[in-house]
């Protein structure tokens, strides 16, 4: 009577990502399905999905970004999120390969870019999430120094967790040391302020869609010239 | 009557998987695998060691050569793989003499694979950096015109951007000095475990790897010394060598500084 039910021996397999709904809910509540996913012969779609999930809400949160300013910066600001993302991804992509490899990791290349497109996925579907938040103080506060360090808070709350569920990928994945994958998320957050340095303005307006003056991320903040409106972030 | 030894199934298997392999078990350090490469006849090895050096360290170069011009990137991605290759070729003979008088009982071929590989991992850990580096020199204020700088009466717009301009250089050298650190600190590592697996000894491969790391550095920092620029001084011509090249010496030069400094 005291013993265990065969159930409670044996967990219940994982749910196959058989669709974007399926895709969701393993980043929300299964990522090992989705790394097991990953490394067998779906992975090709399942890399699609996470791509498009990815896509789409970086883009609906980019939309809501924009809404700060409004004219062109509605498709702008979309456009420059969800691009400068996918290129900070790249750009970070072969050091966090080469990374977590010299700390054990048997992971196939087509896993780490999953895992890297799963952290982009979730930040974007919690960014998507924290929408309403964005949307309103977006609309009742002129401060541009405000609005910009609420996106850049809530980014940092959603990398965050996409960082977390990186690391727990890669320990499943027979990493011995997690340190490096720590380090790398270091330049990857990094990359990403200076990414938004670089494709600035992307809240404000400006004469131009792109900068003329190249800046450091934390000289073009620290910089205290009342240019006001032009792109703080 | 002669006896031929039977192949050694391990290293065989080891050798017919693709190429595109290596790296990965390279990177994670599996000892007997690369203990397999280094014994094997085969050019196989020594060829994708030579691949990745170039196209690493290349691609490294050609990062950092483009923070002063397209042409300075150009004659890094040549200079920067040449360093290492040149190192490893110069010093075959010598860690090879050291290595059995320090107790390790490896051949010239291991010797000279040992070191090629460790280059190769360094190579590839700085490929894996320079997206990191292309887009921080993308990004990153570029080359000040200095011209003005002449003049008596250089204008606030000349100051600022040549202030901004050093600042971000600044940044640049210290990402090349972490990345070059990491990547070498990475590599010794794997070559110290590489050799204790091969001796069989941690005493012998931490006197052996300071003995080799000695003489590269040496040869190293020469070869650096004749081939410089690398990132190009802004104030002079992009050039592949400086036309005094072969004068004086790395150490030379940092005891000039110093004594400059004091």
């Amino acid at each position: 009577m005291l013993e265990p039910s065969v159930s409670s021996l044996n967990p219940p397999p994982l749910p196959t990502v058989s669709g974007p709904g399926a895709t969701v809910e393993s980043l929300l509540r299964q990522p090992q399905s989705l790394l097991d996913a990953l490394g067998d012969a779906t992975s090709g779609r399942v890399l699609g999905w996470l791509g498009g999930l990815a896509t789409l809400c970086l883009a609906l949160y980019g939309v809501i970004v924009g809404s700060f300013s409004g004219h062109e910066q509605y498709w702008a600001a979309p456009l420059k999120i969800t691009l400068g993302l996918f290129l900070c991804g790249l750009i970070c992509l072969p050091s966090l390969y080469v990374i977590t490899c010299l700390g054990g990791c048997r992971a196939k290349f087509g896993q780490v870019v999953g895992l890297l497109l799963a952290l982009h996925a979730l930040a974007g579907l919690l960014l998507a999430s924290f929408g309403p938040v964005a949307w309103v103080f977006s609309q009742s506060t002129q401060s541009l120094g405000g609005i910009g360090t609420l996106h850049v808070l809530l980014w940092l709350v959603a990398t965050g967790f996409g960082i977390r569920m990186l690391m727990a990928g890669f320990r499943q994945l027979e990493t011995r040391t997690l340190g490096g994958v720590l380090l790398w998320s270091a330049i990857y957050v990094v990359v990403v302020l200076q990414m938004s340095t670089a494709l600035r303005p992307i809240l404000g307006r400006a004469p131009t869609l792109l900068p003329t003056e190249k800046r450091f991320f934390l000289q073009h903040w620290a910089n205290d010239e009342p240019t006001a409106t032009p792109g703080r972030l | 009557m002669s006896s031929v030894a039977p192949p050694n199934p391990s290293s065989e298997s080891v050798l017919s998987g693709p190429l595109r392999s290596r790296l990965p078990l390279l990177l994670r350090g599996e000892h007997e695998r690369i203990g397999a490469w280094l014994a094997s006849a085969s050019l196989s090895h020594p060829v994708w060691c030579v691949a990745v050096i170039m196209l690493g360290a290349g691609l490294y170069g050609g990062a950092i050569g483009l923070w002063r011009a397209p042409l300075q990137a150009g004659f890094t991605a040549i200079k920067l793989p040449l360093i290492l290759l040149l190192t490893a070729l110069g010093n075959t003979a010598l860690n090879a003499l050291l290595a059995p008088l320090l107790g390790a009982r490896l051949t010239l071929r291991q010797t000279g694979l040992a070191v090629l590989t460790s280059f190769a991992l360094a190579a590839a850990i700085l490929g894996a950096f320079s997206p990191l580096v292309a887009f921080e020199v993308w990004t990153l204020p570029e080359v000040a015109l200095t011209a003005e700088l002449g003049s008596r009466f250089p204008s606030s717009r000349t100051l600022a951007t040549t202030a901004s301009s050093l600042r971000s250089f600044s940044i640049l050298q210290l990402t090349n000095v972490l990345a070059v650190a990491f990547a070498g600190l990475a590599a010794n590592v794997r070559l110290r475990q590489l050799l204790a697996a091969l001796t069989g000894s941690v005493p012998v491969a931490n006197r052996v790897l300071l003995a080799w790391l000695l003489g590269n550095f040496l040869l190293g920092t020469q070869l650096t010394w004749i081939l410089r620029p690398f990132f190009g001084a802004p104030t002079l011509p992009v050039e592949f060598l400086r036309p005094n090249a072969w004068e004086g010496n790395f150490f030379e030069a940092v005891w000039a500084n110093l004594h400059h400094a004091m």
